[in-house]
């Protein structure tokens, strides 16, 4: 290929690409969290909840699932403007990879709500537990140690797609990246670079998580 | 071996991979002889640039670069193939040679050219203003406060200026035009200073807004030329000749006024020599 890779072009770009990939993290924790507590509730209603209100978390789930990330985040960004609603960059993003996201994790904790056994939820019930208290007390310490595996791995899945972020002016590593790039034309060795930033970002995450797991719920998770 | 070794050794060879997809063995640039021996011209235009190309109504690629491309391939006599390229792979897909030349708003700046090498300028790019009408935003000075949000397309030659010229402003960088055009429209941000050659195009689908356009001569004309793989000199000289014919019969000017609803605002100085 007649094209010489000359990294010094970009190096110098470096801890602007850094400062992306910290908003980068920040966008998927909070996306992650949210939709982890939407994912719990939706999880619990579909569990324990009226038929009306089941119905509207199965037509939630429905709908997130089978529409794309980036067509939600357009809707959010765009459509509802024209509605009044006028959020800003990064909290129409943050919101539309909660909801997402809360739809993956209805599904996933629902899969942790269905590994109780009936004796337990019994058990509880006729100490007389109510359904916050069960839901606390006795359904989360059964299902965290199962559902934690899947649900560290829908985290990385949201660092990944922070990367959609930078179609709607959030700052974030790439959005950076393309900026760079257009700069200096440089794009091998800017990509790259970004590459290798992911790479070190999801692996220091799943070390994080394995670590995390490994103290809070003895989830023996490997590493590498 | 164990699964950690199967790991590295994977990753090893991954590397390798990558090594050999980037020695100067692979495929390279086409000089002007292989692209005549081949019979096709492979040009990359970049169809989120209307007018510059676009999609027609039959999904192929349109507009006024590929109609330039067209012409091109017309005198060197062989069949053309149009590439969609995007903004991050236009330049590495001309120095593998997949594509021979790259167009789409290929603005010259001194530290682009140091990765790829431009013709002779195709057409010029100017500069001004977009914002709604009687808001006052009709000047830099207007323009350069914390209040004032500038909505632009990621990646334009514009955006080193405005870092420069217009610091207090807060920049929105969006994906594309229509998406900026959206975000003014909407209030989300209170004007765009950027290319104003194909504005009158890219407004048109927001006809309720009553829009203002204040060109900005002071910011200087930037000029657009095709962008070739570093050192491929023949067949850069060979389109050094061409664009020359091309500006000079007028083809490149009509093609322009065809889709842009209008003469360039600054007229590319044709000279015979490069």
């Amino acid at each position: 290929m007649n094209y010489s890779l000359i990294y010094s072009q970009v190096t110098g770009h470096i801890p602007y690409l850094l400062g992306g990939a910290v908003l980068t993290l920040q966008l998927a924790m909070i996306s992650f969290l949210a939709g982890w507590a939407i994912g719990l509730l939706n999880a619990s209603i579909l569990h324990f909840g009226p038929r009306a209100a089941r119905l509207a978390v199965q037509a939630y789930v429905t709908f997130f699932i089978n529409t794309p990330l980036l067509v939600q985040i357009f809707f959010i960004f765009f459509v509802l403007p024209d509605a009044g609603i006028l959020l800003s960059p990064y909290a129409a993003v943050a919101i539309g990879m909660s909801l997402n996201a809360g739809a993956y994790l209805t599904e996933i904790q629902r899969a942790g709500f269905q590994s109780l056994r009936r004796e337990e939820l019994d058990a509880a019930s006729a100490m007389g537990f109510s359904v916050p208290q069960m839901v606390w007390y006795v359904i989360v310490p059964h299902i965290a140690k199962a559902l934690y595996p899947p649900l560290s791995n829908q985290f990385i899945i949201q660092v990944m797609t922070t990367s959609i972020a930078a179609i709607f002016a959030v700052e974030e590593l790439t959005g950076r990246a393309y900026n760079v790039n257009s700069l200096t034309f440089r794009s091998l060795e800017v990509f790259s670079i970004v590459a290798v930033i992911y790479v070190a970002l999801t692996l220091v995450c799943s070390v994080a998580l394995a670590l995390i797991g490994r103290w809070l719920f003895r989830v023996r998770a490997r590493i590498l | 071996m164990t699964d950690r070794r199967a790991l590295f050794a994977g990753g090893a060879a991954a590397a390798a991979a990558a090594a050999t997809l980037l020695t100067p063995k692979e495929a390279s640039a086409r000089p002007l002889e292989d692209v005549l021996r081949a019979g096709e011209l492979r040009v990359g235009v970049n169809p989120t640039l209307p007018p510059r190309a676009l999609f027609n109504e039959r999904n192929q690629i349109d507009g006024f670069e590929p109609e330039v491309a067209a012409a091109i391939a017309q005198k060197l006599g062989v069949r053309l193939v149009l590439q969609a390229v995007g903004s991050p792979e236009r330049i590495p897909m001309v120095a593998s040679g997949r594509i021979d030349f790259v167009m789409g708003a290929m603005s010259r700046t001194s530290e682009r050219a140091k990765v790829i090498d431009y013709t002779v300028p195709v057409h010029s790019e100017n500069y001004g203003i977009v914002a709604i009408e009687g808001r006052g935003h009709t000047s830099i000075e207007a323009l350069n406060k914390p209040e004032v949000t500038l909505a632009q397309v990621r990646g334009t030659t514009a955006i080193p200026y405005i870092q420069r010229a217009i610091p207090n402003a807060q920049v929105l960088l969006l994906d594309n035009y229509p998406d900026r055009n959206r975000a003014i429209a909407q209030g989300r941000a209170q004007a765009s200073f950027d290319g104003i050659d194909s504005v009158r195009f890219a407004l048109r689908p927001f006809r309720q807004v009553q829009w203002e356009v204040t060109a900005v001569p002071a910011f200087g004309v930037t000029y657009s030329g095709l962008g070739v793989a570093k050192n491929n000199h023949s067949l850069r000289n060979w389109l050094n000749v061409a664009l020359y014919e091309l500006h000079t019969d007028g083809t490149i000017e009509r093609a322009w006024e065809k889709w842009f609803d209008g003469p360039m605002f600054t007229k590319v100085p044709v000279s015979p020599f490069f």
